[in-house]
C-alpha cells in the first residue's frame, strides 16, 4: 500500500514538474504585435505595382522572390540583427520565448514581434498564421523543416549556427538581396568595414598580437571558442591570435589543456552566475595562466559575443573588446 | 585448477592491470610527459606545473574513473542477480534517469544553485528515480519481470521529462549534453571527497552481502528454502544500487554499459559463484573506464570528449550480442 502510495506521489510529483517546464516555457512569450500586423497587410495592397521576380541563392537552393517583403519571420537572432540595420522589422522571430537574449540595441530597432517559440523548434503554426512573404532559415537546425516552410512563404536558409566571422558576412549580402535592400546593404556594410578597421587601429599588430581566448563557461564545462567559430574568427579578423586551434568551433577544454594554451587574454561568457570557473579559481594551476597573472580576464555578455552574429553584435564586441584591452 | 585459485590469480593481474592503467591515465594528456616522467611529478614536492598537473587533475580523474567504475559494474552486478534479467544494469533502474532530470531541472530552475549542489541533487534524483521503480516493482510482491517493466517504464518517463526540459530551455541547457553522455574530464579531488565515501560503503556491504546476493540469483523460492530474508535482501539490494550507481552518476554523469558489461565478463571467466566474483567485478569496473577514459581523450584530440562514448562504442555491440545469445538458449 504505501509502496503504490509512494509511487502515486512520485508520478504526480513529476506530472507537475513537467507542467512546470511546459509553463516556464509559454510564460514568457513575447507579447505579439498587434500593431505591426494591420500596417503589414494594408502595405501590400496599397502598391499594387508588382516589382519584378529575383532569384535568391542560398544553402538549400535557388528561391524566387518578388518585391519587397514585408511580413518576414526569422528564426535566429542574428538575422534578426541584419535586419535591423537595413530598417526592417520582422513580424515573427524565434527567440526562445526570452526577448532579453537579444542585445538591447537589436531589439529597440527591431520594434514589436511575435515569438514562434524556440530557435530549435519553432511553432509553424504560430508561424503560418502570421502569413509571413519571407521567411529566414538556419542550415543546421531549420533544413529538417524547409518543405513544411517553403509551403508557408519562399524561404532562404543560410549557414549561420556554423557560421564564422567571414560566413556571417557573406549571409547578411544574401539577407540584404532577399529583403530587396542590396543597396543599402552594400552601403551598410562599407560602413561595417570603416568601424572595424577603426578597431583594428588601436590592436596591437603583427609580433604584438594577443593570443586570446573567447570561452562560454558553464556550471558543468568550460567550451573554448576556437578559430573555426564566430566570436574566435572575428577576435582574428581584429588581428589578434586565438589561442584554441580547432577544426571545432566550441571544444570542451579542461584546466589542464587552458594551462598549455595560455592564454594572454579571457573572455569569458558566462551562461550563469557560478560556473566552473568558481572550481578551478581554487587551484593554483589557474593562477598561472598568463591571463590571469596580468589580470586580463574579462567577462563579457553572451548575447552580445555569441548569439548576435551580425554586423551590429559583432560592431559592439570589437568596441568592447578594445575597451576592455585598452583600458578606455 | 581450482575456481578460487583462477579468481585469485586474476585478482593479482586485475590489480597489476589497474595500477598501469592508473599510471597510464596520468602520463596521458595534453601537456606532453611520460610515465616515468608522470609519476616523478607526482612525488615531487615542489610546486612545478607538472607537478600541479599530476596531482591536481590528472591523479583524482584516474582515481576517479577507477572508482566509479567499480561502483557501477557492482551496481549492475547486484542488478542481474536481483532481477534474473542478464540485461539489467543501473541504466535500468531509473537511477541514471533520475539524475539526469533532476541536474538538468536544476540547471533551468534553479540557476542560481552553486555548483557543488549539482551533484546533490543528481544524487537526489538517482534515489528517486530509484525509489519509484522499486516501489512500482514491488507493488503487490515484487517480481524480476515486474522490476525490469518498471524500470524500462520509469526510465523512459523520466528521460521524456529531460527531453522537454532541454527543448523548452535550449540555451541555457545546450552544453548540459556532454554531462548527459558522461564525463570524467573535470575531476577534481573534491569529486572525489563527494563520492568515495558512499561508493566504498556500497562496496564493503556489497562484498559482505555477496552470499546473499550470488543465492537470489537462484530465484525466490529456492532463496526462501535456503533460509533467505527475501524481501529484506531486495531491499538491502536495492539501496546499495541506487548508492553505488547514484553517487557516480552525481560526479561524473550517466556513463552506460559499464554495469551490464562487466558482470558478464567477470562470469565468463570465473563463474559467479566464487567469494571473489564482486571484487573481481568491481576491479574489472575500475580497470575498464579507467581504460575507456584514457581512450576518451584520443576520439577529438587535443580537446575531450565524453567518456560515455566509449563505453557505449564497446557496449553497445556487446549488449546485442547478448541479447542474440538469450534467444538461440530461448
Amino acid at each position: 500500500m504505501s509502496a503504490r502510495l509512494f509511487s502515486l506521489c512520485f508520478l504526480i510529483l513529476f506530472t507537475l514538474s513537467g507542467l512546470l517546464a511546459g509553463c516556464g516555457a509559454s510564460s514568457q512569450q513575447a507579447a505579439p504585435a498587434p500593431a505591426a500586423a494591420p500596417s503589414g497587410e494594408s502595405a501590400p495592397a496599397a502598391e499594387p505595382a508588382k516589382e519584378q521576380a529575383r532569384t535568391v541563392k542560398h544553402e538549400m537552393g535557388e528561391t524566387e522572390i518578388t518585391g519587397t517583403p514585408e511580413r518576414i519571420v526569422v528564426l535566429d537572432f542574428s538575422f534578426a540583427d541584419a535586419l535591423a540595420t537595413l530598417g526592417v522589422q520582422p513580424v515573427g522571430l524565434a527567440d526562445d520565448n526570452d526577448p532579453n537574449l537579444i542585445v538591447p540595441e537589436v531589439k529597440e530597432k527591431i520594434g514589436t514581434y511575435t515569438s514562434v517559440g524556440s530557435r530549435y523548434e519553432p511553432n509553424i503554426e504560430l508561424l503560418s498564421s502570421l502569413n509571413p512573404d519571407l521567411i529566414i532559415a538556419d542550415l543546421n537546425k531549420h533544413k529538417a523543416v524547409y518543405d513544411k516552410l517553403k509551403q508557408i512563404a519562399p524561404t532562404i536558409v543560410l549557414n549561420d549556427h556554423q557560421a564564422d566571422y567571414g560566413q556571417m558576412l557573406k549571409n547578411y549580402t544574401v539577407i540584404a538581396e532577399a529583403v530587396n535592400k542590396a543597396d543599402a546593404g552594400k552601403k551598410r556594410l562599407e560602413e561595417h568595414n570603416a568601424k572595424l578597421a577603426e578597431v583594428k587601429a588601436k590592436l596591437p599588430q603583427g609580433d604584438a598580437q594577443l593570443k586570446v581566448l573567447p570561452a562560454v563557461v558553464n556550471p558543468t564545462g568550460f567550451f573554448a571558442h576556437s578559430n573555426a567559430s564566430y566570436a574566435g574568427s572575428l577576435l582574428e579578423y581584429l588581428g589578434m591570435l586565438d589561442a584554441a586551434k580547432s577544426q571545432e568551433a566550441y571544444p570542451k577544454t579542461n584546466l589542464e589543456q587552458l594551462v598549455a594554451l595560455n592564454p594572454d587574454v579571457l573572455f569569458l561568457m558566462k551562461t550563469e552566475d557560478k560556473t566552473i570557473v568558481d572550481e578551478w579559481k581554487n587551484n593554483p594551476l589557474w593562477n598561472q595562466i598568463k591571463a590571469v597573472k596580468d589580470g586580463k580576464v574579462f567577462e563579457v555578455s553572451r548575447n552580445k559575443w555569441a548569439l548576435s552574429r551580425g554586423l551590429i553584435g559583432s560592431e559592439l564586441s570589437a568596441q568592447e573588446a578594445v575597451a576592455l584591452l585598452t583600458g578606455k | 585448477m581450482g575456481r578460487t585459485t583462477k579468481a585469485a590469480i586474476l585478482s593479482v593481474c586485475g590489480i597489476v592491470l589497474l595500477i598501469l592503467g592508473l599510471v597510464g591515465s596520468i602520463a596521458v594528456g595534453w601537456t606532453d610527459m611520460g610515465a616515468v616522467d608522470a609519476v616523478t611529478a607526482l612525488i615531487d614536492s615542489s610546486a612545478s606545473q607538472q607537478h600541479l598537473i599530476v596531482s591536481t587533475l590528472r591523479l583524482p580523474r584516474a582515481l576517479l574513473a577507477a572508482i566509479i567504475g567499480a561502483g557501477l559494474a557492482v551496481a549492475g552486478a547486484i542488478m542481474q542477480a536481483m532481477t534474473g534479467n542478464p540485461l539489467a544494469s543501473p541504466q535500468t533502474f531509473g537511477v541514471n534517469a533520475g539524475a539526469s532530470l533532476a541536474v538538468v531541472a536544476a540547471i533551468v530552475l534553479l540557476p542560481e544553485l552553486p555548483v557543488p549542489y549539482y551533484a546533490l541533487m543528481a544524487f537526489a534524483g538517482a534515489v528517486l528515480g530509484g525509489l519509484a521503480v522499486f516501489a512500482m516493482g514491488s507493488a503487490g510482491g515484487m517480481t524480476p519481470v515486474k522490476l525490469a517493466l518498471a524500470g524500462t517504464a520509469v526510465h523512459l518517463f523520466l528521460s521524456s521529462l529531460t527531453e522537454a526540459f532541454i527543448l523548452f530551455h535550449q540555451h541555457s541547457t545546450d552544453q548540459v549534453l556532454f554531462w548527459l553522455a558522461g564525463s570524467l574530464d573535470g575531476a577534481d579531488w573534491s569529486d572525489i571527497r563527494r563520492v568515495l565515501p558512499w561508493a566504498a560503503a556500497g562496496l564493503l556491504l556489497s562484498f559482505l552481502m555477496a552470499r546473499s546476493i550470488s543465492i537470489m540469483k537462484m530465484g525466490e523460492d529456492v532463496a526462501r528454502n535456503l533460509g533467505q530474508h527475501v524481501a529484506r535482501v531486495r531491499a538491502m539490494c536495492g539501496l546499495l544500487v541506487i548508492v553505488l550507481a547514484g553517487s557516480g552518476v552525481a560526479v561524473a554523469g550517466p556513463i552506460g554499459f559499464v554495469g551490464l558489461m562487466v558482470p558478464h565478463l567477470v562470469r565468463y571467466a570465473v563463474g559467479s559463484q566464487t567469494r571473489l566474483y564482486l571484487p573481481l567485478t568491481a576491479l574489472a569496473g575500475a580497470l575498464l573506464l579507467v581504460l575507456a577514459d584514457i581512450l576518451s581523450r584520443f576520439i577529438a584530440y587535443p580537446y575531450e570528449s565524453p567518456v560515455g562514448i566509449v563505453t557505449a562504442l564497446l557496449g553497445a555491440p556487446f549488449f546485442l550480442y547478448l541479447v542474440s545469445k538469450e534467444r538461440r538458449a530461448a
